[in-house]
């Protein structure tokens, strides 16, 4: 059995060599910490994350601190702040939305921007009106077909095509349904008494997607669809957006001015920093608001141990000099009261 | 003779041609059932390799792309991190369920009386058919919960999944070896560790390694355990188990719903590799077996 | 397949009265602890499941199998229409693939020439070998549009009138969940059937064609009732596999809560459900919730399992009592 012989041995040979390398592996792996000084791990909504990308050059370069990110949504990520799986969390819905996760957290709104309403139709039927009622009817599953009288109302002169609305919507949990739903809540009783405001519901009709990427491709792929995201996927995406009726009456596209008009509705957090911005009321102030704003936070342990001085840091750096970076991608930076309300909860994280 | 035989004699043209033509046409079904099945292979083999070979450079291994990290024109657009991730839980898999499962099979094929071999291998078929998602589920319950998500879990999580494949085959190829074998051995007074260890299971070789390399393509391509206990990925760490760990699945899952073309095309590339990967173990396991049954037709000789 | 034919018996082998030797001590502790932490395994991973869906099984009792709901906001969960969809794209799909799956086993067993038939076995074995996450990609990225453009309207338009083929709007739906898992399960039970089809001794098929039987008479009046028992059980497995199948049904099958009779409209299934859901859970009983889901799955996957090796050991008494 010589032959036998051999291939065993090689086998014996490669196993063992198998053997130190795991070995080598795990004992290099259990030395090094977490997170080694100089790195932030973080994940959350991917509202955010445009911003976070942003965010990534010049904070190794001006704090000298990698910044990692994972964009896995905003439920996932306040799971992970939770078990400490992570520096800091990014969610849409504020903490009082996951009462499963107890986390001793301070939660720091930390950018605000819009979530779109997007849809796929020909070409010359760019920027449509719609209402909140309307919409709440579409997702509700009353409303069906692009023609539809409550639609064509809205859109005199504009010819829309006899075809069915495909709603799109999130199966994972998600700030952005968070915010969205929100605001069907506010202007549908049907929607409230239904459905609800949360970051994961039961949709009565339509599609599912993963994430705002998910949402993107299925609205971009599916003539007649409707669905919702940040409104910067929307844009990079191609999508076509909606006008939203605020309740001054005026048809306002998710941009910078609708979202600073918006702001001006709550610029004192909650004791727990959480803040609600969703479908201002009637009045000039809010003449040009966008309905549909949110903030988004970022949720920090309270004792953060190692990482503690980096996350202050950054997250200084982040709702001041960081706002900077968002006007291009559709972001409005933070309202002065909010900032200062930032800057003492950062000074609750202790190591 | 019956009265259908007298029939068949009475008038042979028209039912024998009867029966021809439907022979002939159930020839044809089985013929065009063939080549369906032939054809779903193709389609999806020809569209991974259309889309995917764009994206094969040396960047697809070098380079990493974070998980869902929002960036059209992102300077980073590999799977690296994928790679090595997929290459570290599969080797923790393999050296858990590589030797649990060889003892398991020697367990049954040395060792166990009647009984206790067909409540094992009841065990391992039902170990079999648990569905991978469920496996997943198990192992966030068991290990997840509590101290977050790890390379380690996963690896743990793909293990279970190996066991029963590797036990099963390993099971097979020991019985082969004829009882001839242990017993001249025991005749010259070897012990039975030694028969086993030194003698029965050094023939087994190329069987072991084929079951194994199989049960490796196999769980390489698995994504419901790896979703559940060790998807959320940063980007910093590629290699270190104790966290979570990327894996080429699981990113061409994440991938597979981005709207823009540069990321859907990575996930076919990493389909590519992936299909590849599992075609070439296949084939080695393919060739392995065939070694081994050449070697344990010699020694039957 | 299922069985071992293991011809010795171990325990009959003559080692008993001989002096015990510490490493045969120690093999026969090693192995034996494997072998009993297998069956400590299957024993754990029922546990721990029952275990995890505790809150959500006191919560809703069976009435979680009736009920049509899924709404995190308000507390309320219910597996049916999982229940479903997991029942309609796994039989639908069984009753795609296993006609095709026999002809194919058949073409390999019985017709093919000899040159074709060891490449063909090996590509029809490939197929077993993509991974599901493969499938699902080319499955939402290929085969959902192009159904949707072209094959679902098409069938609507023709077969309308069955409640089954209604109007078909959405890529992602539950036909092409169907046509995904039929993908997924064909090689299995064909492969299977393969194996069967070859092990029916040449005699009682010589014997059949002698007697004039065309070759399809001969395939129907003695292959088939000679392996009928292994290619149900064949045809059994298949349904399991595609029972548990999270991923490529998750992503092609449009997430959607309901129970419509309509294939073309989205629709999910118990592992779909999981795989999409997991990490949205906002609460206890959410997560527990999907746990209960795969609880379901996992009673599913065992019952499959053992009536599958029922069946086998059921058909091979038959067949030794028919030599």
């Amino acid at each position: 059995m010589p032959r036998n012989g051999k291939l065993a041995r090689i086998s014996l040979v490669v196993a063992a060599a198998a053997a130190v390398a795991a070995v080598a592996v795990v004992t290099a792996g259990a030395a090094s910490a977490r997170s080694t000084a100089g790195t932030i791990n973080g994940a959350g909504s991917t509202f955010v994350a445009p911003l976070v990308n942003k965010w990534m050059g010049p904070v190794q370069s001006n704090l000298g601190i990698q910044l990692n990110y994972s964009a896995v949504g905003s439920t996932a990520g306040v799971q992970d702040i939770s078990t400490k799986q992570s520096d800091f969390g990014a969610s849409d819905a504020p903490l009082s939305q996951f009462p499963q996760f107890q986390c001793p957290c301070v939660q720091i709104p930390w950018a605000l921007a819009a979530t779109a309403v997007v849809y796929n139709l020909g070409g010359s039927l760019q920027h449509l009106n719609l209402t909140g009622p309307v919409l709440a009817q579409i997702y509700l599953g009353k409303i069906t077909k692009w023609n539809a009288g409550a639609i064509k109302k809205l859109n005199k002169g504009r010819a829309l095509p006899d075809e069915k609305i495909t709603v799109v919507h999130r199966l994972d949990g998600s700030g952005t349904t968070y915010n969205f739903t929100d605001y069907l809540s506010h202007v549908s009783h049907a929607w409230s008494s239904g459905p609800g405001t949360g970051t994961s519901v039961t949709w009565p009709v339509g599609l599912s997607g993963n994430h705002s990427s998910g949402v993107s491709a299925l609205v971009h792929s599916n003539p007649g669809a409707i669905g919702y995201v940040d409104v910067d996927y929307a844009i990079v995406n191609h999508l076509q957006i909606m006008k939203m009726k605020n309740k001054s009456g005026h048809y306002v596209l998710p941009r910078a001015a609708g979202i600073k008009a918006a702001a001006q509705l709550d610029t004192h957090p909650a004791k727990d920093g959480s803040l609600s911005i969703v479908n201002p009321p009637a009045s000039k102030k809010y003449r040009n608001a966008y309905p549909i704003c949110t903030y988004t936070y970022v949720d920090v342990q309270k004792s953060s141990g190692a990482a503690t001085g980096d996350l202050k840091k950054l997250i200084g750096w982040a709702i001041t000099k960081g706002q900077s970076f968002g006007p291009p991608i559709v972001f409005e930076p933070l309202p002065k009261a909010v900032v200062t309300f930032d800057k003492k909860q950062l000074k609750k994280i202790h190591s | 003779m019956s009265a259908a035989d007298l029939s068949l004699l009475r008038r042979p043209n028209d039912r024998l041609r009867r029966r021809r033509v439907v022979n002939r046409g159930m020839e044809l079904l089985a013929w065009l059932a063939a080549a369906l099945a032939v054809f779903f292979l193709g389609i999806v083999v020809w569209s991974v390799a259309r889309k995917g070979a764009s994206q094969l450079s040396l960047d697809l291994f070098t380079k990493s792309q974070p998980i869902g990290q929002f960036g059209t024109g992102s300077e980073k657009l590999g799977l690296a991190n994928a790679f090595i991730g997929t290459l570290v839980i599969v080797g923790i898999a393999t050296a858990i369920a590589l030797p649990f499962g060889i003892l398991i099979a020697i367990y049954v094929n040395e060792f166990a009386g009647k009984r206790i071999k067909n409540v094992v291998s009841l065990t391992l078929d039902v170990l079999a058919g648990v569905p991978a998602i469920v496996i997943g589920f198990f192992v966030y319950v068991l290990i997840v919960v509590g101290h977050g998500q790890s390379g380690y879990a996963a690896g743990f999580a793909l293990s279970v999944l190996m066991l029963p494949l590797v036990s099963r085959s390993t099971i097979e190829v020991l019985a082969l070896v004829p009882d001839s074998l242990r017993e001249a051995a025991l005749g010259v007074g070897a012990p039975r560790w030694r028969t086993t260890l030194g003698i029965v299971l050094p023939q087994t070789i190329g069987g072991v390694l084929t079951g194994a390399t199989l049960a490796v393509a196999r769980i390489a391509g698995e994504t419901a355990p790896v979703l559940l206990v060790c998807s959320l990925v940063g980007q910093g760490n590629n290699w270190n188990p104790a966290q979570p760990l990327m894996t080429v699945p699981l990113a061409i899952f994440e991938l597979s719903d981005q709207a823009d073309a540069p990321e859907q095309a990575l996930a076919w590339a990493g389909a590519l590799v992936l299909i590849l990967f599992i075609l070439c173990t296949s084939l080695l396991a393919r060739w392995l077996a065939t070694r081994s049954r050449r070697k344990i037709a010699q020694a039957d000789r | 397949m299922t069985s071992l034919d293991v011809s010795t018996d171990a325990a009959r082998r003559p080692f008993s009265g001989r002096r015990v030797r510490l490493g045969d001590l120690l093999l026969q502790g090693a192995a034996a602890i494997a072998a009993l932490g297998a069956l400590v395994l299957v024993i754990l991973i029922v546990w721990k499941v029952i275990q995890g869906a505790r809150l959500s099984l006191s919560t809703f009792g069976l009435g979680f199998l009736t009920h049509v709901v899924w709404d995190p906001v308000h507390f309320k969960f219910g597996a049916a229409s999982f229940l479903y969809g997991t029942a309609i794209t796994s039989v639908g799909a069984l009753i795609l693939a296993t006609p095709i799956a026999i002809g194919a086993a058949l073409f390999l067993s019985e017709l093919a020439p000899a040159g074709i038939r060891g490449p063909v076995t090996a590509l029809v074995e490939t197929l077993a070998a993509i991974p599901s996450v493969v499938i699902g990609l080319w499955g939402i990225l290929v085969l959902a549009p192009f159904l949707r453009d072209h094959v679902d309207p098409a069938l609507h338009s023709t077969l309308g009138f069955i409640p089954l083929f209604g109007p078909a709007t959405y890529g992602s739906n539950v036909f092409t969940a169907i046509v995904v898992l039929t993908i997924m399960i064909l090689p299995i039970i064909a492969s299977i059937s393969r194996e069967l089809f070859l092990a029916v001794p040449t005699e009682l098929k010589e014997g059949a064609l002698g007697l004039g039987m065309t070759r399809w008479e001969m395939i129907r009046g003695v292959v088939f009732p000679y392996t009928r028992g292994g290619v149900a059980a064949a045809m059994i497995l298949g349904l399991g596999r595609a029972i548990g199948e999270a991923i490529a049904v998750s992503m092609v099958i449009g997430g959607a809560l309901g129970i419509s009779i309509n294939i073309f409209q989205p629709g999910q299934t118990l592992a779909g459900q999981i795989a999409g859901q997991f990490t949205s859970s906002t609460s206890a009983l959410f997560t527990a919730s999907l746990l209960y889901l795969a609880l379901i799955l996992l009673v599913f996957s065992i019952v499959v399992n053992l009536v599958a090796q029922f069946i086998v050991r059921r058909s091979a008494r038959h067949v030794g009592s028919a030599r």
